[in-house]
């Protein structure tokens, strides 16, 4: 409703003077607008439609008769829908260590890579790495699921003192290689944007290449790196196919060590999905409520940091 | 001292840089390579050419000997066709010009023509089991009129999921599309700075962070649970329709940023109305951008498993409507998922791998062509 009352305060006045004006081009011209607009709000719609639906089903299951504990659902450490027992703080752990650790690999080699690209390496190298590193970002999760099941899980099973290859370290791996060609692009564009007389000045100051790179251009590009982390947050957290390959996808129990299998908030909804009903398919929805709310926070965090770059551009 | 720890310092920071290059290299060689070793070998003309499934039919062929000659070992004169024994059974090896299977009825009095590696099952009352060639040549020459075979078309193809995949591409750009450039027109040369910019902003900025299970999620609850749609290319292509808006929208609004202030102001001062201006100026210039963005869906598309598997199903079958049991599909990534995981056979969803890799090289190579071409033509300007 508010919306609504919002739209109208905007095209109020370009409505009037177009009555002042009023011929049939200015008609034309209005409905086309109106027209774009509803485009526009369609994906406000879509927002809200996802989030009412996504919740509504999901938060079913603890209101009414008969409701289940919601401090059991979170705090729980076991998944057992047959014996209706519903926990899944081992699934937040476990979500939360694989991102960390995908996160801790990840943004320094992709951070490297990026410095690389855009600092060091010749055009003609440029112009080969470059399309890798497309071709990497544009490969399905399933094809990194496949790779992890046939390579990862099998290097993994080797060393592991308990004799499973799927474990929270495949799934660790798999998400690093998932989010680097993000962590890459959005790292090597903010290093670009860096104004060359910060190179300059810093060069002029007798550092060296390396020293200019490490002190003077990544802070600068700090932000941007920023953001490519936190978006690499929202991408392993949301990983889906991939990870249920690899995890293991235990019934309960905290991960102990990178050996332990674990069971991602995201694997937990897609494992159950084909056969689940009443309850067990509310809970599923309620796991991705739990996803759901993460991943907004996350995007929230994402969208304060490119206004900040923003309003940083602007100042400059 | 003091610069020899320098250098050290520097040396080592430099060693870092290109072993993560060198890291970030390796994996796409060594994913590359393991999809190729492992996929490749599955890969045959069989494979890209047949359906999925093992398709039984009972076909009625009306029998009228081919004339011309034809001394080849096991010919079935009346038919004119050539069978032989592989893996037990008996297949059609060879089909004369004008034989009478290429004009099959099935049970539904539907043409239905025979193929070569076709494998009759039986014939009238003969079952074809433990037969020899011999035997199989005169059960078929046997008796005048109409012979009634039961033929098997050997499955293992990938042909319906590509067929699939086409059509949720066709679908979800046909609803995303449209929605997606005019909402771009709307934000860039309409939106004026104020709330409603700003929630639209926020909100496609949200919808480009929810992770694709969670598309999933209100898909199948929406659209196959609420509107009925069962699994069906519909749902998998409304789904995929909200998904893509963002890659869309924003992709657009940047092409549209670049297309230089003087043609607006050109068209304007000219006399042109603002809906001219967009639709004869802006839209043209920014047309190249907006097809980068498109193939960039596709890719999208292309390799989305997650929001697909509960809205548009795991069946691999062509889809012959848009909602309904008729119109699950399972594309070319959610069947190698599905291959994976239900019958854990590595080897035929990394062939299926080898495929989406070429498609997603060719997308890439595409939509840099364009990129640079555009570019060129800007500058040339």
């Amino acid at each position: 409703m508010k919306l609504k009352d919002e739209e109208k305060m905007v095209t109020e006045p370009t409505a009037k003077t177009n009555q002042a004006v009023a011929n049939q081009k200015d008609y034309k011209d209005m409905v086309f607008r109106t027209l774009f607009l509803l485009c526009a709000l369609l994906s406000v719609l879509s927002v809200i439609a996802i989030i009412t639906f996504v919740f509504s089903k999901g938060l079913k299951p603890f209101f009414g008769q008969n409701a289940y504990s919601l401090t059991d659902f979170i705090t729980g450490l076991k998944w057992d829908p047959g014996k209706e027992v519903y926990g899944i703080f081992y699934m937040i752990v476990g979500s939360v260590l694989a991102t960390l650790g995908a996160i801790v690999l990840g943004v320094p080699i992709g951070l490297m890579t990026a410095v690389y690209i855009a600092e060091i390496a010749p055009k003609k190298i440029v112009a080969l790495i470059r399309p890798a590193i497309e071709l990497l970002a544009g490969i399905p999760s399933v094809i990194y699921g496949a790779f992890g099941l046939g390579v990862i899980v099998q290097l993994i099973k080797k060393v592991s003192p308990t004799g499973q290859g799927e474990s929270l370290l495949a799934v660790i791996c798999v998400l690093t290689i998932m989010i680097l060609p993000t962590i890459i692009t959005l790292s090597e564009s903010s290093l670009r944007a860096v104004p060359k007389s910060y190179r300059e000045a810093s060069y002029g100051l007798g550092a060296s290449k390396i020293q200019t790179i490490f002190k003077s251009v990544i802070p600068a590009a700090r932000s941007g790196i920023l953001s490519a982390t936190v978006l690499g947050i929202g991408r392993a957290l949301g990983e889906t196919m991939a990870v249920m390959m690899i995890a293991g996808n235990n019934i309960g129990g905290l991960p102990g060590s990178l050996w332990d299998k674990i069971r991602p908030l995201t694997s937990n909804i897609s494992m159950e999905m084909s056969y689940a009903s009443g309850r067990h398919q509310d809970m599923l929805f309620a796991t991705g409520v739990v996803l759901f709310l993460f991943i907004l926070v996350i995007n929230l965090i994402l969208i304060r940091i490119t206004r900040k770059m923003g309003n940083e551009g602007s100042s400059n | 001292m003091k610069r020899n720890r320098r250098k050290i310092h520097d040396s080592i920071l430099k060693g870092l840089i290109y072993a993560s290059t060198t890291v970030t290299i390796g994996i796409l060689v060594v994913i590359m390579g393991f999809v190729l070793y492992k996929g490749l070998p599955g890969i045959n003309i069989n494979f890209l050419t047949r359906m999925w499934d093992n398709e039984t039919t009972i076909v009625d062929i009306n029998r009228n000997p081919v004339t011309g000659e034809n001394s080849e070992e096991n010919y079935v004169e009346s038919l004119g066709i050539t069978i032989a024994l592989e893996d037990e059974n008996i297949i059609i090896k060879d089909i004369e010009k004008d034989s009478p299977v290429e004009d099959g009825l099935n049970i539904k009095e539907v043409p239905y023509e025979l193929k070569e590696k076709d494998i009759i099952a039986k014939a009238d009352k003969v079952t074809f089991r433990d037969i020899t060639v011999e035997e199989a040549v005169a059960a078929l020459n046997e008796g005048t009129g109409t012979i009634r075979l039961k033929v098997t078309r050997p499955g293992g193809g990938i042909v319906p999921m590509v067929i699939s995949t086409l059509y949720i591409i066709l679908l979800t750009l046909l609803i995303a599309a449209p929605v997606g450039i005019c909402a771009a027109i709307y934000l860039n040369e309409y939106a004026k700075p104020g709330k409603v910019l700003n929630i639209i902003r926020f909100a496609i900025q949200n919808l480009a962070g929810i992770p694709s299970i969670i598309y999933g999620l209100f898909g199948m609850l929406v659209f196959v649970q609420n509107l009925k749609m069962q699994y069906s290319i519909l749902a998998g292509g409304l789904t995929l329709s909200i998904m893509l808006l963002p890659t869309i929208i924003s992709t657009t609004e940047e092409t549209l940023k670049e297309v230089p202030n003087v043609y607006r102001q050109g068209s304007m001062g000219l006399g042109a109305t603002k809906l001219q201006t967009i639709s004869k100026i802006i839209l043209p210039s920014a047309l190249p951008g907006i097809l980068v963005a498109i193939i960039l869906s596709i890719g999208r598309i292309v390799g989305e498993s997650a929001a697909l598997i509960w809205t548009a199903g795991t069946v691999a079958q062509i889809p012959s409507s848009l909602v309904g049991s008729e119109a699950g599909a399972a594309t070319l990534t959610t069947k190698m998922y599905w291959l994976i995981k239900e019958s854990a056979d590595l080897e035929a969803a990394t062939s299926i791998a080898v495929v989406l890799l070429a498609l997603v090289i060719l997308l890439n190579m595409v939509s840099k062509l364009i990129t640079r071409r555009f570019l060129r033509s800007r500058t040339g300007k």
